[in-house]
């Protein structure tokens, strides 16, 4: 017998958590789904159980997310840690995997927060060893207390400072950083310093986050371009420009990031509406206001909705569990319009926030769409630039043609990781706009499921048949 | 604008259709409503077989698998063509005597392609086999290819002869006028001479729009993909009794089909897929190849296909009008077909006949009047 649940959430960041709070608060059936040991979400990762000695040095805003975890784990909500979904079915279904088993149930209502990933960030040596992300690193740093001495920060936006304020606040030494963001963010940023301004706690954690930087005497490159790995087999160093002039810095680990981006396989995988943000330079679902997907009973909230960061996904949460709430029957239109309008209103301003944000630290061309030959798009199936290109002259003028004519795309991580890349390398050469370019079709499993699990996941006893006509 | 031929559909038999209308000097255009192999020529599983074809169909599936072998040089570019044999593996002496009576059968029409192996020699040739099969037969010229490569590597071949292909571009009536048809797509207006229906799944609608009625069915075949594994086949593998079917590429990865269905929705270019029928193609695979067991799947897919009640396709004149060919309804088969079919509509176009008997692939052998 399957159970069915009012509301099924994926994802236990502060964008599930919230919406299963809001839901139990109504005495929904609510369960949550997600991946990871402990609920936290990216943000949140341990902070119950953290490693750290101290974990306060990873920042207030991690520490505070103790009680929405404590609220979450206290509250009426069935919760499955260690449940990796692989599927959900335009029904409802939801298909998951937990000790290697395959899972199945239904919910009349589903809210997914996924979360967000870092942008690829496609430069020469970036797949040698020694190279990862700064969310990587920082992975490590949250769940099993792990540093590494010596490296390089490298690429822009807010995260990236604060993973290096977080190392240093450790006592690691770091070697370098080396900023991307381009000269005149100020300016890029003015028309929109309303938004910033009505966030002015955030604008001071940012300066301060620089300052602690400034002040720990780490090299601080600004307005570096042309960024390449150096090494043949391993990272040994990073090259780079600036104000004209070549550099190159010695290092084992060099930590690259810029930014992050919704992460959409599963979105994508439902089929869901998608358009390019030109605000944030990535693809985001069609949502409205509540979360609402262009799927009647899918919502979408959190960073996978659009990058609004922890704060703005608590909120969302609680919109979109609303919003449930009234389709469920369990609150009227009037309750559903004055419980919601706080949270509307902290939404737009957090949007506004953003856009100044997103104005400041705008990933450059150049590190977004790689134009040497050699530079690797695909890790997986270790396609490069010139690959793509010939396949693309070849008649691929399309991601899903691209993939299957040059297998890009197609290794274990189902181009998650070069999606956004190939959109944009394929609408620069088409100089059309990557609206009309599209993205990948992604499917099922939304990871490695092995064929093991899969063959126990069956009711009934296969019934040996003669084999139909087929290839 | 103005060709001798307009081909409706760019999967690999329109654009093989078009590469040999060219070769004859005839000039197409070939409209492609999604993009070139976007359906299942560029997404189904590879297989090129003539093994256990019905009878009807043998004579040009053999025909094809001799084309396939030199494929690559005839078009000068890679389709991913191997040929690596096909074994089907029987379970039981039920299967055995299965393969016994086929094999009889192909050698009273003079065919010898299908060879029986005992079950020393299905070892040697698939050491992983499960040790209660018995034996098989094996077709040895049969392999696989890659579908998008083989179906651009037409497409390219046909563009070279002189052919236009439009992509993004949807058929939407058709008009007779004389001797010339009248094609109006979402686009543009065109006029040929010829017309030729190679629609897939979609091809019931084109059929109509050319005056010909014909019960095709359309569904959603599923495959599924694991990461790269140690080598251990190199046959393509399928079975006597059971829906396994499963290949590994060079680069160790394992395709595996076996037959099973999802849910099509062609209004939407879209398929659905049946998660408790692919758990039945993994748990066959495993049992008959329990290396299979530690297989991880990456990626599970379906493809629109066209199906006809009898399993066989449509080839050759329309019967309602007049300069008016199909070529569609290959029922989850028609890849290997590719290198055959648009020379023999070709034929049929510039000498009114093929050496092949295509009776059995008329499009009027269902009674079908009710529209
Ligand atoms: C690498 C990285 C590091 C970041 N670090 C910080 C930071 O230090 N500070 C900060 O302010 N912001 C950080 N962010 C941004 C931050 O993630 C968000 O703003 C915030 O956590 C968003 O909340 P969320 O609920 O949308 O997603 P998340 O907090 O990411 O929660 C998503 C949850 O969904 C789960 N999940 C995803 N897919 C599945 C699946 N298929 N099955 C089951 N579970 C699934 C994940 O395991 C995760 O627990 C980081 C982002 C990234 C990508
Ligand atoms: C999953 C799967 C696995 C398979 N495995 C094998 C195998 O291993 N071996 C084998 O031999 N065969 C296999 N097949 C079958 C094989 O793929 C098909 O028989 C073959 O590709 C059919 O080719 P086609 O050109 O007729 O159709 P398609 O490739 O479907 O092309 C038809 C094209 O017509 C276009 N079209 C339709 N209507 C219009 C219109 N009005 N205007 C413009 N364009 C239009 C469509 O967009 C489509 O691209 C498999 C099929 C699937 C789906």
């Amino acid at each position: 017998m399957t159970e069915i649940f009012d509301l099924a959430i994926i994802g236990a960041g502060p964008g599930g958590m919230s919406a299963a709070l809001q839901a139990a608060e109504f005495g929904a059936s609510v369960v949550v789904l997600d991946r990871k040991a402990t609920p936290g979400g990216q943000i949140y990762r341990d902070v119950t159980q953290s490693p750290l000695l101290d974990p306060s040095v990873l920042g207030v805003e991690y520490t505070e997310g103790a009680e929405l975890v404590n609220a979450f784990l206290e509250a009426d909500i069935d919760r499955h840690q260690n449940a990796d979904v692989w599927h959900i079915g335009e029904n409802g279904e939801v298909l998951y995997s937990q000790d290697n088993q395959t899972h199945r149930l239904v919910a009349r209502e589903l809210i997914i927060s996924p979360g967000a990933m870092e942008r690829p960030f496609p430069i020469a040596g970036w797949h040698l060893p020694g190279v990862m992300t700064a969310g990587s690193a920082q992975v490590m740093l949250k769940s099993d207390g792990m540093v590494k001495d010596g490296a390089i920060f490298a690429g822009t936006g807010p995260l990236l400072y604060l993973i290096v304020a977080q190392y240093l606040r450790l006592g690691v030494t770091v070697n370098a950083v080396v900023d991307t963001t381009p000269a005149g963010g100020v300016g890029r940023a003015l028309q929109h310093l309303g938004g910033a301004l009505s966030k002015p706690a955030y604008l001071i954690k940012g300066l301060k986050l620089l300052n602690e930087i400034r002040k720990a005497g780490v090299p601080v490159f600004r307005h570096a371009s042309e960024l390449s790995v150096l090494g043949e087999s391993k990272a040994v160093g990073l090259q780079f420009k600036q104000d004209g002039r070549t550099h190159s810095v010695n290092a084992d680990h060099i930590f690259l990031h810029q930014g992050v981006i919704p992460n959409l396989n599963m979105t994508r995988a439902l089929g869901m509406d998608h358009h390019w943000s030109e605000q944030q330079l990535c693809w985001t679902p069609t949502l409205d206001d509540w979360g609402q997907s262009s799927i009647p009973h899918i919502a979408v909230v959190g960073d996978a909705a659009g990058i609004q960061g922890a704060e703005a996904a608590r909120h969302a949460g609680r919109l979109a569990a609303l919003q449930v709430m009234h389709k469920l029957g369990k609150m009227d239109k009037a309750d559903l319009k004055s419980m919601s309008v706080n949270h509307l209103k902290a939404m737009n301003s957090f949007k506004a926030f953003r856009r100044f944000l997103d104005a400041y630290y705008a990933p450059p061309t150049q590190q977004r769409i790689p134009t040497q030959n050699s530079t690797l798009v695909c890790r997986c199936e270790e396609q490069t630039v010139g690959q793509l290109r010939a396949g693309f002259e070849q008649g691929a003028k399309d991601p899903n043609a691209l993939k299957a004519l040059t297998r890009c795309g197609m290794g274990p991580c189902q181009g998650r990781q070069c999606g956004h890349t190939v959109s944009e390398l394929l609408a620069d050469w088409q100089s059309k706009p990557v609206s009309e370019v599209g993205y990948y079709r992604l499917r099922s499993p939304q990871k490695l499921l092995s064929i093991e699990e899969l063959s126990h996941f069956q009711e009934v006893q296969p019934a040996p048949k003669p084999a139909e006509v087929s290839a | 604008m103005n060709f001798d031929a307009l081909i409706i559909g760019g999967g690999i038999h329109g654009s093989a259709t078009a590469y040999h209308l060219a070769n004859a000097g005839i000039k197409a255009l070939v409209l492609e409503k999604d993009y070139v192999g976007r359906h299942a020529s560029g997404v189904n599983a590879g297989g090129v077989r003539l093994l256990g074809r019905d009878l009807a169909e043998v004579p040009l599936s053999k025909e094809a698998m001799t084309r396939w072998q030199t494929l690559d040089q005839e078009l000068d570019t890679d389709t991913g063509f191997r040929r690596r044999s096909l074994i089907n593996i029987a379970i039981d002496d039920a299967d055995m005597g299965k393969i016994s009576s086929r094999i009889n059968q192909l050698a009273e029409l003079g065919y010898d392609h299908e060879v029986q192996i005992n079950q020393q020699e299905l070892r040697e040739r698939l050491p992983h086999v499960a040790p209660n099969c018995v034996g098989g037969v094996v077709s040895e010229q049969d392999g696989y290819a890659i579908p998008y490569k083989a179906t651009s590597a037409y497409r390219l071949a046909a563009e070279r002869a002189g052919v236009v292909f439009h992509e993004g571009e949807s058929v939407q009536s058709l008009r007779q006028i004389g001797d010339n048809w009248q094609v109006k797509t979402d686009k543009a207006t065109y006029d040929a001479g010829i017309l030729i229906n190679c629609s897939g799944a979609w091809a019931d609608k084109t059929a109509v729009l050319m005056g010909d009625n014909v019960p095709l069915s359309h569904s959603a075949p599923m495959l599924m993909i694991t990461t790269r594994m140690p080598h251990f086949a190199g046959p393509v593998v399928g079975a006597i009794s059971r829906q396994l079917s499963f290949k590994q590429f060079e680069n160790g990865t394992v395709l595996i089909g076996g037959g099973a269905k999802g849910f099509a929705d062609r209004d939407n270019n879209r398929t659905t897929l049946d998660y408790k029928k692919l758990a039945l193609a993994a748990e066959t695979t495993k049992t008959f190849f329990p290396i299979m067991k530690k297989a991880v799947i990456n990626r599970m897919w379906a493809g629109l296909e066209a199906y006809m009640p009898d399993n066989l396709p449509v080839i050759g004149a329309g019967v309602n009008a007049r300069n008016a060919y199909h070529a569609f309804g290959f029922s989850a088969h028609g890849f290997q077909l590719g290198p055959v079919v648009g020379d023999v509509i070709t034929q049929l176009i510039t000498t009114g006949k093929t050496s092949f008997d295509l009776n059995s692939f008329r499009i009027d052998r269902f009674e079908r009047k009710v529209l």
